[in-house]
């Protein structure tokens, strides 16, 4: 689980090691901020669960929809940041 | 209105066409990853021929049902509704033709509804109401789910996850089959560019997009069902689910994401799968999506393959994209077991023919332009003539004359 309030690190943290679980041949090196899962090999399944596991860790109230355009990892951590922000039960 | 008559799905088929493909066969063909055939979970794909269209698939499917039917029963059909994203004319219907070929009542009202996968449980749903109504007693309704496959590499691994066939309900008092919870539905719906057909000879899809919409949707018209019904909860209120079907993976993850709303363990998770949805994944799993009949073959599988003895209640979901979606639910039985086993679709999925790659491609060449208006053009048999042997009289697309379809019975 995440602190209560995480900060933007905390939050990359998150992400790649959500990612690393959904992708578990993928190197943790190789999941940097600038690549996208599909660049990482994820399928649609996959990409699927990464976002849903975020949603779920993080108890966040948005729709996947939310997620379909993001261009990259880092991309995902700002959108899930501002929520953490707002303040979402994190 | 009779309030306590029943109305919902008498009688129920599937044509899946005459050729599969194996899954993994496809993949080697087209290069593609075979890892991945683990989230997508496909064993089989139907492919269509060249005298196959919208129509025959749809009268290949209809027919076992009105060949049971007396006389008069036929008669009583007063409503025909097709639904098809593989629409052949801009003002011409398939029903129109369908309705000609199943020797349906002139007294029938009959037209062509479009919402890509979703269209056909929006037919199913009016047509319920329209009976359940009482300003035509007696009467029936055939809602027909019918489409071709257009995809080729271009549509990477979702070709491998696409079908080619029609589902036919029959709709009635005596609802056999699928007796429909009156007033228990959830519905949501916005609009979005997923998947598309902009031409008569190529679909466009964006993946993330459409799966996000209907795990959203899902989510949505759950929770709307909810707000039109007492006391519904997810695992206990619903014995078995049968869920629009892209493909098998998705339909994991979208129960995975039910139960996790639903305040479930995640240990809980896969015994509550193989236990409530795996039944509906078989055919599916053999046949690839079949647009707005996916949902109806998954029903189909569930009845085969779980074979429920008692009264139980099934949860289902239709999306289509665009988009448009339902939750809504009916009560099964020994009787909608038996029913569906004397259509014999296991046995029919059995009998279609396996293909290789190279016939594959040639195929997808030869039917590439079968949606395409051409004023005249002629479709020789002869090359496929054995695919049709032995089965059942089937019709077959022989051509065009002036825009004008023509079919004959083999």
């Amino acid at each position: 689980m995440t602190a209560p309030n995480p900060d933007r690190a905390q939050l990359v943290g998150l992400v790649r090691a959500v990612v690393g679980e959904i992708l578990p041949g993928v190197p943790r090196t190789e999941i940097t901020e600038d690549r996208h899962p599909r660049e990482l090999g994820a399928d649609s399944v996959d990409r699927v669960e990464i976002v849903l596991t975020l949603i779920e860790r993080l108890n966040l109230d948005r729709p996947m929809s939310d997620f379909n355009d993001l261009p990259n990892l880092g991309a995902l951590v700002d959108l899930i940041a501002s929520d953490v922000a707002k303040g979402s039960p994190a | 209105m009779n309030a306590s008559a029943a109305y919902g799905i008498e009688q129920l088929n599937v044509y899946a066409g005459l050729a599969q493909i194996p899954v993994p066969a496809l993949f080697a063909g087209r290069g593609l990853d075979p890892q991945r055939l683990d989230n997508l979970r496909m064993r089989n794909r139907s492919v269509g021929l060249p005298f196959e269209d919208p129509v025959t698939n749809a009268v290949n499917a209809a027919r076992p049902i009105i060949d049971r039917l007396t006389p008069e029963e036929r008669d009583a059909i007063e409503l025909l509704i097709t639904s098809t994203e593989s629409g052949l004319d801009l003002s011409k219907s398939v029903a129109s033709y369908v309705h000609e070929y199943l020797g349906l009542s002139r007294n029938c009202r009959m037209f062509e509804v479009k919402q890509a996968c979703y269209g056909a449980t929006g037919a199913l749903q009016l047509a319920v109401g329209y009976l359940a109504s009482g300003v035509a007693p007696g009467a029936k309704a055939l809602v027909i789910a019918t489409d071709v496959a257009l995809v080729d590499a271009r549509a990477g691994y979702a070709e491998p996850a696409t079908g080619h066939g029609a589902v036919a309900l029959l709709v009635g008092a005596d609802p056999g089959v699928l007796a429909v919870d009156l007033g228990a539905y959830g519905t949501y719906g916005y609009e979005t560019l997923d998947s598309a057909r902009p031409t008569p000879e190529f679909d466009i899809a964006d993946v993330d997009r459409s799966l996000f919409a209907y795990l959203d949707c899902l989510s949505n018209s759950f929770r709307d069902y909810t707000c039109r019904v007492a006391d519904v909860d997810f695992v206990r209120t619903f014995p078995y689910l049968a869920l629009h079907t892209p493909f098998v993976g998705l339909v994991r993850a979208a129960h995975r994401k039910m139960m996790r709303e639903a305040g479930r363990s995640t240990g809980a998770v896969e015994a509550d799968f193989h236990r409530r949805v795996w039944p509906s994944l078989v055919y599916p799993a053999q046949v690839g999506n079949l647009c707005s009949g996916s949902v109806y073959l998954a029903l189909a599988s569930l009845l085969d393959q779980a074979t429920p003895a008692e009264s139980t209640r099934v949860g289902l979901y239709s999306y289509g994209s665009g988009c448009a979606s339902e939750f809504f639910s009916g009560v099964v039985d020994a009787e909608s077991t038996r029913r569906v086993a004397a259509m014999g679709i296991g046995a029919h999925l059995a009998r279609r023919r396996a293909v290789d790659f190279d016939t594959y491609t040639r195929l997808l060449e030869e039917t590439r332009h079968v949606l395409r208006p051409e004023a005249d053009r002629r479709v020789d048999i002869d090359p496929y003539a054995d695919f049709l042997q032995p089965q059942r009289p089937l019709l077959v697309h022989t051509g065009t004359k002036q825009f004008h379809r023509r079919y004959e019975w083999c």
